[in-house]
């Protein structure tokens, strides 16, 4: 592995964990529980376009871990909802990417509302609480909301680090 | 952003709209509130006798209101208070939750109500 593609990654699961703990600091919405805008995903969507899926899910997944263990959460079920919603949310945005129709917009969206669904299918699993579900329409309406903001930050960050990004970009993982 | 991306959102939100109807529309009248701790029901509440009760969650006592057909959660601990600050709630929809203590209240329509098949 590329030395500067290494030590990019690293600087992306630092950055996501630094954005997800400081998230966590600010209640969004009293609206609807559970929701946040996912600013850490800025990290994942960054490695995906910077890189690749492969890379993506190395930042998301270490990203999750490594904050729930800072934040004494590992394991907990804030934590199951957490991966839950990854999980989908990685297929979703690796299928959309993959597809060639989507820019990165759409891709960002695609992975919100995967996020939610799986954060809803997570809570219906755990609880047996099938009137969770109430909740889904109200998440996958703001989940577009945040998915475009999400993206259109990736996207000045991708530029912004065009110079940089392109010595590390050589070999494959 | 290319027209698939419009596409999906356009989608999405398509399908969140349509979620939310059979959301919103025939609600039973509400007499209940069934408090659960877990996957465990701990008490059933009547929505017409006004009173206050108090279910033991995970981070301590959670303290519940009743008064005039609806429900509150007047005191407990969690970090955010999400489900103290969401108030009265006299919807078979809207359930109050709050996840740090997994206490969850939910009012429920009249007794057998909903079971009955019509023909």
């Amino acid at each position: 592995m590329n030395t500067r593609r290494a030590v990019i990654l690293a600087f992306l699961v630092a950055a996501g964990i630094l954005l997800q703990i400081l998230e966590s600091f600010v209640p969004v919405v009293m609206l609807v529980p559970g929701y946040k805008i996912g600013l850490a995903n800025i990290a994942g969507l960054f490695a995906l376009y910077a890189y690749g899926p492969k890379d993506m899910m190395i930042v998301t997944v270490c990203r999750i871990f490594l904050a729930g263990l800072l934040t004494g959460s590992l394991f907990s079920v804030g934590f199951m909802l957490s991966v839950s919603g990854a999980i989908l949310a990685l297929l979703a945005m690796t299928l959309a990417k993959r597809s060639g129709l989507f820019s990165i917009y759409g891709v960002s969206v695609a992975g919100a509302a995967a996020h939610s669904v799986g954060q809803v299918l997570a809570v219906t699993a755990i609880y047996q609480q099938y009137f969770m579900q109430m909740f889904l329409p109200v998440l996958l309406a703001l989940s577009i909301v945040s998915g475009l903001l999400i993206a259109l930050v990736t996207e000045r960050l991708l530029k912004r680090m065009k110079h940089t990004l392109a010595r590390s970009q050589g070999r494959r993982l | 952003m290319t027209k698939w991306d419009k596409v999906l959102i356009v989608c999405l939100m398509a399908v969140s709209a349509l979620l939310i109807f059979p959301i919103l529309q025939g609600q039973p009248k509400a007499s209940q509130a069934v408090v659960s701790v877990g996957s465990e029901e701990k008490m059933r509440l009547n929505l017409n006798q006004d009173g206050t009760y108090a279910v033991n969650g995970r981070l301590g006592p959670v303290n519940i209101e009743v008064q005039d057909g609806s429900v509150r959660v007047t005191q407990e601990n969690s970090p955010h208070h999400y489900c103290s600050r969401q108030g009265w709630v006299n919807s078979t929809a809207v359930p109050i939750v709050c996840l740090p203590n997994e206490t969850v209240i939910r009012i429920q329509g009249e007794p057998g109500a909903e079971d009955t098949v019509i023909q």
